[in-house]
């Protein structure tokens, strides 16, 4: 080893165990550990989330196509490693004696699902069961509303097309049955090899197929990049989990965009702490390295020990980090097992490069400047101990610290735009900081003066030491604000998350009500203690034309020589009618009509269209579209296009009409109900007297949706926790190491016979001061990061939380105050001479 | 072995240029012990500074055994520092992370010397705290401090030594034995000694005064043989 080696090695070993190195330390094993534990933690929280997300669509990816699915590709992908189903999905009626219905009809091979469970019961309604296996050859399972209308019961015979087959289950769900509930059909389950013999899937059949693909995302990414020259927009569609784009896929991604979010400020705080330690951990080597160079040693011969002191430190750092971060994790997933599923594989790659990198990164970039300050101090300063650094500019510091902080963000993220946020608002931060610090150092000077009192010296000292206290101020703000971020995000994504399925969101649905059982079902529910949800007229009306053109209208296989002309629905349309806008509905092009008054011309009336329907079959504002109802015509005029959320458990209409123009139809009413689970049993009773009236049951798909976001609920509140923890303790460690600063001041008042008491309140009361400016610094730029985030990251209302700008402060001057009286009351329990020993 | 030429040290304030010395030429022989001398204040710091290299003239020349200091950069001014001269100040200057014997060991590690262990225990056995060797500054005495850092100054057989203020922290016990230490070493090694000091007895032991007030070389006094045995 050579000298430098030699030294660089002893000196990290004496001041490792002397407890020197132990604030820097610190800071760089709990970046990497936070880092670590926060983002394996979410890794595998996403795991596990991806993994249900991906039964939603019964794979890890979907092909759905127009034209059957080349056999080849299929072998492509298993050929790459990848496991894979199929399915064809048609419209179709099933007969039974006289009874007839339209269902949804799945047949799929011997693999599917490859993800997420097939669901069964024995009896219509009954309490599901996963399905260990699928209908066998000649079998089909129905959904209990079929049982419903078909009046069937299991063993029956049913035909589809020109095949019989016997009903052997009642079908709860399937993992990729959609989230329609109103424009859905039952479903009828059969498998893939007796499709044929059914002859409904000929060509011009509207059968759709679905390949499903199983496997690593590496190995799906791979597929994909060599299927998509084969692809045709027009007709294939690849879906993934991550284009999941219902309510779960959503609640997903914004549960891990919160993730990134809190690792990132994770990072954030890392850097934040050991900027500190760093500086602070420079200043103390200040005399060591004049008396190396005064014995001759070279500015090279400096830079490699200290750099070699660096490495040792980080090396050791990052070790200790990534074991604590990993136990940290798995005692935070030991604590949340009951309530939340974590993926079982509990080391991933992703995490630990990140948290090494960021350990690495931080301990560096931030060094860098007090190391050169380090480098540059003058051997003279053993002889004049005020000499410090000579190295004036700070543009460096700035750099490779800012540079640092905003690198790690956008490499961690990917996401520029989240990165760009919460670096300039941290900017604008300290700008306004460095602005605040001006206004204490002129508040020190107009209250630091007069009688030597405990509020004189707290003042006087924050004047004195105004760059230290600036650089203080800054990163006690930094720390707050990203604690407030952290925990304002996390509240108002919960509560908007919770507010889409409040308890009570209704759970089934009655339609085909007709007008005079409105008022029956309402009274009989009521008596049973149910309450019915607002009635929506529906009719079913065939959309015929628009402006002049006609449009396809068949249903059903026997239309299917008709191929030419312009698109259609494909099938009967519900119609409703109403002049307030449906929750959850937002109009994006043209007027409501329930708004407009202008009259338009006679006999014409207002239509609102669902911007997708309409997008698809060509539709503009201002088109005439055609709708035969029963023998009638309605004509209307596109005023409006509306978004549609259609995760919302409500019905939802692609054509809303105008009241006027439907007032002479006879409709049928559609409604919900909430039914707990408890009194699920009352369904046949409830439902007895109403025996034309039928009924959807979502009560799985809103317990699914509920489950989950409760789970990332809970997650995030562990994340919160995490990150609260980790800022606790930068908080701390700053503390700490301004207490260091401190000691020598505080020898000096106590050598001059200060009290303790006095000693211990001006403390305290600098430290209040400090906390408080920083507390509300940090709930002005916390608004600032808040608004740019929710708008733009997670698309979401943002609202001002004044809250926060009187609990940021008091709480910032609480533990701050508290801290500082606490790094205090350790400095006061030495005697005079051992902290004037500890000078120095 | 020193000599010095019209050297001057001036520093830039805010209200302009404060000449701290004023041109100052002397010379200072091998094997020479030299005490400046003068109230606080008057230079003697800085000169010492300038002499050891550690600072760099504003002006004229300063050879250090032969070596021209006013034309090397600061690096070239350490290397100098490492192969010829030792220190010794008043607050000690040890490096407190690091033992007695590991500071011992640093100027022989850094000149990359062969056995710095051998040589820094034989040395702190010369000094009288072999026993110590393994504790660390804050563990040790004031005087014991200030034999380590005598040990420390002669391990690498410096051919000059420099002394701040040696004795300026000790009490008058400590402060004999850190004298006579000093110089027994010194004469047994044969270095040049320029020592900085308010005190008058130590200074009456070296071979010549320095006088210094208000940054001007005001005395060159050469002490009698005689004179110094009294004062030893």
């Amino acid at each position: 080893m050579s000298t430098t080696s030699t030294l660089a090695w002893r000196l990290f070993r004496h001041e490792a165990k002397r407890g020197e190195l132990t604030i820097i330390l610190l800071a760089i094993v709990l970046s990497v550990g936070a880092v670590l534990s926060l983002s394996l933690f979410s890794e595998r929280l996403q795991g596990a989330l991806k993994e249900r997300s991906a039964a939603f669509i019964a794979a890890d990816a979907q092909l759905r196509s127009d034209t059957p699915i080349d056999e080849a590709w299929l072998q492509h992908a298993r050929d790459g490693g990848l496991n894979t189903a199929k399915q064809v999905t048609t419209r179709s009626m099933v007969f039974h004696r006289d009874e007839m219905s339209l269902v949804d009809l799945r047949a799929v091979n011997e693999n599917y699902p490859l993800k997420g469970t097939v669901n069964t019961t024995d009896v219509p309604f009954g309490q599901k069961e996963a399905a260990r296996d699928l209908p066998k050859p000649g079998e089909v399972w129905l959904q209990s509303l079929l049982f419903q209308t078909l009046k069937l019961s299991l063993g029956d015979s049913i035909e589809i097309g020109d095949a019989e087959f016997t009903v052997t289950k009642v079908l709860v769900d399937i993992p990729d049955a959609g989230f329609s509930v109103f424009n859905t059909d039952p479903i009828a389950l059969i498998r893939l090899s007796d499709l044929d013999a059914t002859a409904i899937t000929g060509p011009g059949s509207r059968a759709r197929y679905v390949g499903y693909f199983e496997g690593e995302s590496s190995a799906i990414s791979t597929f994909y990049d060599w299927l998509t020259p084969s692809l045709n927009d027009d007709l294939h569609n690849w879906r993934t989990v991550e284009d999941d784009e219902s309510a779960i896929g959503r609640s997903v991604a914004s549960a891990e965009r919160y993730f990134l979010l809190a690792s990132l400020l994770a990072i954030v705080l890392a850097a934040v702490s050991i900027a500190v330690a760093a500086q602070r951990y420079s200043q103390r080597h200040f005399d060591p390295v004049a008396i190396m160079k005064t014995l001759g040693a070279t500015k090279q011969v400096i830079r490699r020990i200290y750099l070699l002191q660096i490495l040792f430190i980080t090396g050791l750092g990052i070790i200790i980090g990534l074991i604590m971060g990993f136990i940290g994790q798995q005692i935070v997933v030991w604590l949340v097992a009951e309530q939340v599923d974590v993926a079982l594989t509990i080391w991933h790659w992703r995490p630990v490069l990140i948290a090494v990198f960021t350990g690495a990164t931080c301990s560096l970039l931030f060094s860098l400047y007090p190391l050169m300050q380090l480098f540059s101090i003058p051997p003279l300063r053993v002889l004049r101990r005020d000499l410090s650094t000579n190295l004036r500019s700070r543009t460096i510091q700035y750099v490779a610290s800012g540079g640092a902080i905003f690198l790690l963000m956008w490499i961690y993220s990917q996401d520029l735009m989240i990165s760009l946020i919460l670096f300039g608002s941290g900017v604008v931060l300290v700008a306004g900081l460095l602005g605040a610090t001006f206004l204490l150092i002129a508040a020190g000077r107009k209250f630091g003066s007069g009688k030597m009192g405990p509020w004189q010296l707290a003042w006087a000292r924050i004047k004195r030491r105004s760059m230290e206290n600036s650089v203080q101020l800054i990163s006690f703000s930094v720390t707050i604000m990203l604690l407030l971020v952290v925990l304002v995000m996390r509240n108002d994504m919960v509560s908007q998350w919770r507010s889409q399925l409040p308890e009570g969101t209704p759970n089934y649905f009655l339609i085909n009500i007709t007008g005079d059982q409105k008022t029956e079902l309402d009274t009989h529910f009521k008596s049973n203690g149910i309450t019915i949800e607002e009635f929506y007229p529906v009719i079913r009306g065939r959309f015929v034309a628009v402006n002049d053109d006609s449009v396809n209208t068949e249903v059903s296989k026997e239309d299917d020589s008709n191929t030419e002309g312009r698109q259609g629905l494909g099938r009967e349309a519900n119609l409703t009618w109403s002049n307030s806008l449906q929750k959850e509905n937002e109009i994006i092009s043209g007027t409501w009509h329930g708004d407009n008054t202008d009259a338009l011309e006679e006999d014409v009336f207002a239509v609102s269209v669902e911007t997708d329907v309409g997008e698809r079959l060509g539709i503009e504002l201002g088109d005439m579209l055609t709708f035969n109802v029963g023998s009638e015509i309605v004509i209307t005029k596109v005023t409006s296009f509306r978004k549609v959320n259609w995760q919302t458990m409500q019905p939802n209409f692609f054509f809303v009409i105008q009241p006027e123009a439907m007032a002479s139809f006879n409709p049928t009413y559609i409604t919900s109900f909430y039914l707990p689970e408890a009194q699920k049993s009352q369904l046949t009773t409830l439902l007895k007297p109403f025996a034309s009236i039928t009924m959807f049951d979502v009560d799985a798909r809103i317990n699914q949706l509920r489950d989950i976001v409760n789970q990332v609920s809970v997650a995030i509140e562990f994340i919160l926790v995490l990150v609260l923890v980790a800022g606790s303790l930068v908080l701390i460690a700053q503390v700490q190491a301004s207490m260091d600063e401190r000691r020598q001041e505080l020898a000096i008042l106590r050598t001059l016979g200060a009290k303790g008491s006095l000693i211990r309140k001006s403390v305290v009361f600098e430290f209040l001061i400090i906390g408080v400016v920083a507390g509300f610094m940090a709930a002005l730029a916390n608004e600032l990061s808040l608004y740019m985030l929710q708008t733009n990251v997670f698309q979401m209302t943002a609202s001002l939380h004044f809250e926060y700008w009187v609990i940021a402060p008091i709480v910032g001057a609480i533990v701050v105050g508290a801290l500082g009286a606490i790094g205090c009351w350790r400095l006061l329990t030495l005697n005079t001479s051992a902290l004037l020993r500890k000078m120095v | 072995m020193i000599k010095t030429s019209k050297v001057t040290k001036s520093v830039t304030t805010s209200e302009g240029t404060l000449e701290i010395l004023h041109p100052i030429s002397f010379e200072v022989k091998s094997g020479e012990s030299v005490a400046i001398i003068g109230a606080s204040g008057s230079g003697k710091s800085t000169l010492l500074g300038l002499l050891a290299g550690l600072d760099e003239v504003s002006q004229g020349e300063i050879h250090l055994d032969g070596e021209p200091l006013h034309t090397m950069d600061e690096e070239a001014r350490a290397v100098l520092r490492g192969q010829k001269v030792g220190f010794i100040f008043q607050s000690f200057m040890l490096v407190q992370s690091l033992t007695a014997i590991e500071n011992v060991m640093l100027p022989a590690e850094i000149a990359g010397l062969d056995n710095p262990k051998q040589m820094a225990t034989k040395i702190l056995e010369q000094v009288g705290i072999g026993h110590r060797a393994s504790h660390y500054p804050n563990q040790l005495s004031g005087g014991e401090q200030q034999r380590v850092a005598i040990a420390r100054a002669f391990i690498t057989s410096p051919k000059i030594l420099f002394a701040d203020e040696p004795t300026g922290n000790l009490d008058a016990t400590n402060s004999h034995k850190v004298e006579d230490l000093l110089f027994a070493l010194n004469r047994e090694k044969g270095t040049t000694l320029v020592l900085v000091t308010h005190d008058n007895k130590l200074a009456d032991k070296c071979d010549r005064q320095l006088t210094m007030q208000a940054g001007e070389l005001t005395e060159s006094t050469v002490l009698s043989a005689i004179k110094r045995t009294e004062a030893v």
